[in-house]
């Protein structure tokens, strides 16, 4: 079964606008989607300067940037692909 | 120690059990235009406060005297007069040992009523010849004065009785675990890790001496001290991006260029780095904590940290604040640190905009700033030779 990739992104800014809880994110993970994501720490996405994107903390989820992410927010997304939905 | 040999001093000490001050006292200071280190480490009668006190104004009139190359022996005769007399004992009383580290020329070390230093060259411990001076105003006191050149990779470890006298009265132990005891340790310990860094080995031996006790606990003061002559070990740190993004190439060269250990404290700083020079950043998994992100590792570097909440902690850390048992980013950095004698600052002023949001929970410190902290952090407690430039 596919697994899905976060990068959690623990540069300055993303720490302190949240990304110290998303690191609990696989404490998170609903039974269905834990074997099918595989997360991984960025030491800087490189996303909080670029006024493209909204804002910290920012995750990407199969390499799509997610701004202002939350755990709900992330589970919500895996949830949408692993359904198909996305 | 310009490029020369380098003097690394590392010292460790805990008071005797239930005090909370240590009656030993310990001051180093480098004098860079006559290329000198002056240490001196002196234990004040009793323990506790006043003991304390003692022995730091043995250290610091010691200190000056030496530093001020006055004679020795109406030197010491001050400093005994110096000290308040104890009320109960009516003697004035702490034993020191000074060592004057010329490092292109001849070592001087100059002990009164502290245990021997022991000189440890290629290994083994060996016999320093010393005179003796007496005081006809304190004739009960003898001062050994021992000179001789220091040979690179030669330690100088000196200690309190509290050391050579761990295990007192134990089974194992009826007269303490002696000089002798000392000395066998240390040999070992080097024969171990001959490169042991100084601050490593006073820790090693501190906890030695405290495991000869019975209980594990000090029966007196006890305070290790290592001076160790070797080949500097340079440390390059950079931290932030270049303030004219024209020299970001310059700034990133300088991690492969560096004959030394290198470490980045940075996102953007480690992203600039990879860009240029093609290199792959993994971050390692389990590194991070809910207070400071995880560190990363990139080829040809040490340690790739990020950049102002690490630095924060780490100043934190360099200034005293240490818990226990913490493994971190800064922690890392730290030990780096210890394990360095010439460390390299080269920090990068441009402003991180994304730091500016009023939004941000918590009041980010400005990079310089902290990195001032940490320079004096290292200079002043783990006498570190730094320099700090701006970019």
């Amino acid at each position: 079964m596919k697994k899905y990739t976060v990068c959690i992104c623990s540069g300055t800014t993303c720490f302190v606008m949240g990304s110290a809880e998303l690191q609990t994110l696989a404490d998170h993970l609903p039974p269905e989607l834990k074997d099918r994501v595989e997360i991984r720490f960025s030491h800087c996405l490189g996303l909080c300067n670029d006024r493209n994107f909204s804002r910290a903390p920012f995750v990407t989820i199969e390499g799509e940037p997610m701004g202002g992410a939350t755990i709900p927010a992330i589970i919500e997304r895996l949830g949408k692909l692993a359904s198909g939905n996305a | 120690m310009n490029g020369a040999l380098f003097l690394d001093v590392g010292q460790a000490q805990c008071p005797k059990k239930g005090e909370r001050v240590c009656g030993d006292a310990f001051r180093s200071r480098k004098f860079p235009a006559e290329n000198r280190v002056i240490s001196v480490l002196a234990d004040g009668l009793g323990s506790g406060l006043k003991a304390n006190v003692l022995a730091t104004m043995t250290a610091t009139m010691g200190l000056k005297f030496v530093s001020a190359d006055a004679q020795i022996l109406p030197a010491a005769e001050i400093m005994m007069e110096a000290l308040p007399v104890c009320r109960v004992r009516k003697i004035s009383y702490a034993t020191f040992t000074i060592i004057d580290c010329r490092m292109e020329s001849r070592t001087r070390v100059i002990e009164l009523d502290n245990p021997p230093f022991i000189l440890i060259r290629n290994g083994e411990p060996v016999d320093v010849a010393h005179r003796e001076l007496v005081s006809p105003k304190h004739r009960d006191r003898v001062l050994r004065v021992s000179e001789f050149e220091m040979q690179p990779e030669d330690r100088i470890v000196a200690f309190t009785d509290g050391i050579s006298q761990a295990g007192l009265g134990t089974d194992r132990h009826h007269l303490g675990w002696k000089r002798t005891g000392v000395a066998g340790f240390l040999c070992r310990r080097i024969a171990a890790a001959p490169t042991v860094s100084a601050q490593h080995l006073a820790e090693q031996l501190l906890r030695e001496a405290l495991s000869q006790e019975a209980d594990g606990c000090a029966g007196d003061d006890m305070t290790a001290t290592v001076l160790y002559f070797r080949q500097p070990r340079r440390l390059l740190v950079l931290s932030g991006p270049p303030y004219d993004q024209a020299r970001d190439t310059e700034y990133a060269r300088m991690i492969d260029e560096f004959p030394g250990r290198r470490v980045i404290c940075g996102g953007t700083t480690a992203n600039i780095v990879a860009r240029i020079l093609h290199r792959e950043i993994e971050t390692v998994i389990d590194s991070g904590s809910r207070t400071l992100p995880a560190f990363s590792r990139m080829p040809g570097t040490d340690l790739v940290t990020e950049g102002i909440l690490t630095l924060t902690r780490t100043a934190q850390l360099l200034e005293g604040d240490l818990q226990p048992g913490e493994r971190n980013a800064a922690t890392s950095l730290v030990e780096l640190f210890r394990e360095s004698d010439l460390i390299e600052f080269v920090v990068g002023t441009r402003i991180n905009e994304a730091h500016q949001d009023p939004t941000l929970p918590v009041d980010l410190e400005i990079r310089r700033n902290i990195v001032r902290r940490i320079a004096a952090a290292l200079r002043d407690r783990l006498f570190k030779e730094v320099s700090v430039r701006f970019i």
